[in-house]
């Protein structure tokens, strides 16, 4: 995919300069707060993953910006102007659905061609207009040999591709993609995120999508703001969320996590029998604390090679593909973890079931207190 | 010699199943029509030509036909609309409503006639404030097309209200967010996804106006050549015990029916043109 050089909106960016603000929205459906004061800025331009769980708000964040929701408290800000009235067909965005909602009894070409067609008389393009600009975009999304297909005889890679043709035909302002991934399988969900990161590469357009899967969010997005029961936990650069989670909500969802319980104390922590420096909690006195560890950063080792490295009896050994997951028992402890280790490290060490052997967490980040997650 | 030339199917009692549904369909269809075109055989051609031409019976056709296919037409467009009200908003006594639909389902005929013969006629609670100002319902053809709209409400209601049903709110926000309104909306993206449930609405609503006696004698006047309706007129030839010509107009309305839902029929497979 993508091979070719299209650049229908090379000329065209100019409209497209759009940020977005959202300022102190909340959302209630009855009892339930969808949405709890969240502000938030995408800068124009930008691809922006809203992650989370279901039931974290990341679609009712989504449905509000593009005006199919109502917030009940706070603005929506485009490019600085006030739009929380503005009705859905006035706000110029672009919305693609996780079922892809396409006219089923419409062909490829009548879908993609709708909204320049039910444009008022003097702004519709001609025929030929509307005619030369959905083969522009069939070509875009390399569809331009299914134009007379209806949407069932479509796989759903194609069906979301020409979703994603029918809402830029309109040239909007903005991009939103509610999961748009979500209902393809593994392998073309893959080809699709990435088609859609060379794309936006391309068009530039102010973008925000939905998802609950981390390596999406982390491939594609520009920054990703990741979500929790209708707050916003931490917002960043895929880099900086990953390598810096600021709670231990984000450490946990993204990615593979080990938890050590123990108590930190001037700067020096104990948990799950080992030792090690935490300078960042050289304050804090004799406190509960939670030692988190991601699988791939378990080192295991023959031999200790300091003070960080404890005890621990292989439990069980899968192989995953090019990873070896291992299953550790602390022996002091007697909490269970998991180590990531690849192919050729699992295949020096030889591991069996039930020997001991020394797990050292290689980077570990520890939060203070009682945190629950 | 091995004889299983037959593909086995994972749901089993296909043979059963298919012999008895071919058993049934001639049992209660097609023998009593067969009995009809036998009958009506006993007529020579001219005959069989002279007694379904005769001009009081093809004023019968037209008022039959006319009407049925008018009523239908009303009944497709209230028919969505109701089904439209009901599906799409909440309001006290809803299902009241809902339940009200099917009543001219359940009613005796006759009872629908005379209420309606009642109801319409100069001095009833509708009739009386129509009168004045020219227009006559009861004992017209008019009256005719009130039944006959009356007995076909419930089929366009009951065939598009679950399609209604089932339509994605998301189609109709992605329609909004490509900048359509509210009649873009319907006409261009609801309308055509209803369309062959309509069709299918449409289609029963006739074929019951056409086949409805009970309600529209009571409320016709049936006036020979004016408001006289086919079925009407068949019962009259069997009373006078001429059994030919009554089954030779009665094979005339059936073929009649048949190529309307026929036609029909195929509209319908055309609008559903995109679900492959």
């Amino acid at each position: 995919m993508g091979g070719r050089k299209t650049r229908p909106y090379n000329n065209r960016v100019k409209g497209t300069d759009m940020s977005i603000e959202i300022v102190s929205v909340s959302k209630n459906f009855g009892q339930f707060a969808a949405l709890d004061n969240v502000s938030l800025t995408v800068p124009s331009g930008e691809l922006v993953a809203l992650l989370g769980p279901s039931g974290s708000g990341k679609t009712t964040l989504l449905r509000i910006i593009a005006g199919l929701e109502t917030p009940d408290g706070g603005k929506i800000l485009f490019n600085g102007e006030e739009a929380t009235d503005r009705h859905v067909r006035e706000r110029q965005v672009g919305f693609v659905f996780q079922h892809y909602a396409l006219f089923r009894h419409m062909t490829v070409f009548d879908n993609v061609a709708f909204g320049l067609t039910v444009k008022p008389r003097k702004e519709r393009p001609g025929k030929a207009g509307i005619r030369d600009k959905v083969h522009e975009l069939l070509r875009l999304i390399q569809l331009e040999n299914l134009a007379d297909r209806y949407p069932s005889q479509l796989s759903g890679g194609q069906r979301q591709r020409v979703a994603l043709a029918r809402a830029l035909a309109v040239e909007p302002q903005v991009l939103l993609l509610d999961e748009p991934f979500g209902a393809l399988d593994a392998k073309v969900r893959v080809e699709l995120r990435r088609w859609l990161r060379r794309l936006h590469d391309e068009i530039h357009v102010t973008s925000v999508f939905v998802t609950h899967d981390q390596e999406e969010a982390l491939e594609v997005a520009d920054r990703i703001v990741v979500m929790n029961g209708g707050r916003i936990e931490q917002e960043g650069t895929p880099g900086e969320v990953y390598d810096r989670p600021a709670t231990p909500f984000v450490f946990n969802f993204l990615g593979n996590v080990n938890l050590f319980h123990g108590r930190v104390h001037n700067g020096l922590a104990r948990l799950g029998g080992m030792e090690l420096a935490s300078p960042e909690h050289a304050a804090t006195t004799d406190s509960p604390a939670v030692g988190y560890v991601r699988s791939h950063d378990i080192e295991v080792e023959r031999l200790p090679s300091d003070s960080s490295a404890v005890a621990a009896e292989v439990r069980h050994v899968h192989t995953v593909g090019p990873l070896v997951r291992v299953e550790l028992l602390l022996s002091e402890s007697g909490e269970t973890v998991e180590a990531e280790l690849s192919r050729d490290v699992a295949d020096r060490l030889r591991l069996k079931t039930g020997e001991t052997v020394f797990a050292r967490p290689r980077k570990l980040k520890v939060f203070a207190g009682d945190y629950q997650i | 010699m091995n004889l299983s030339l037959k593909k086995h199917s994972v749901l089993p009692g296909f043979g059963p199943t298919l012999g008895y549904t071919v058993f049934y369909l001639s049992l209660i269809v097609l023998i009593p029509l067969s009995a009809l075109i036998f009958k009506t055989a006993g007529l020579t051609w001219g005959e069989f030509v002279a007694t379904v031409t005769a001009p009081r019976v093809v004023a019968s056709y037209r008022v039959t036909f006319g009407a049925a296919l008018l009523a239908a037409a009303v009944n497709a467009v209230f028919g969505v609309l109701v089904a439209w009200v009901l599906v799409r908003y909440r309001f006290p006594g809803k299902r009241l409503f809902d339940a009200l639909v099917d009543l001219p389902f359940a009613l005796p005929t006759a009872v629908a006639g005379i209420t309606l013969a009642t109801v319409y006629s100069g001095g009833g609670w509708i009739g009386r404030y129509l009168e004045p100002h020219g227009i006559k319902v009861a004992y017209t053809p008019l009256g005719i097309l009130v039944a006959m709209v009356f007995i076909g409400l419930p089929f366009v209601v009951r065939t598009v209200q679950p399609v209604l049903e089932e339509l994605d709110a998301e189609i109709e926000e992605a329609a909004a967010c490509l900048g359509a309104n509210r009649w873009q909306t319907f006409s261009r993206v609801l309308f055509p996804t209803l369309l062959p449930s309509l069709l299918t609405g449409f289609a029963l609503a006739f074929a019951r106006a056409v086949g409805e006696y009970g309600s529209i004698i009571f409320i016709a006047g049936n006036m020979p050549m004016v408001s006289e309706i086919t079925p009407l007129l068949i019962i009259t030839k069997l009373e006078q015990y001429d059994f030919a010509g009554a089954t030779a107009i009665a094979s005339v309305m059936l073929l009649a029916s048949f190529i309307v839902l026929l036609t029909v029929n195929l509209l319908q497979k055309w609008s559903r043109r995109f679900a492959e």
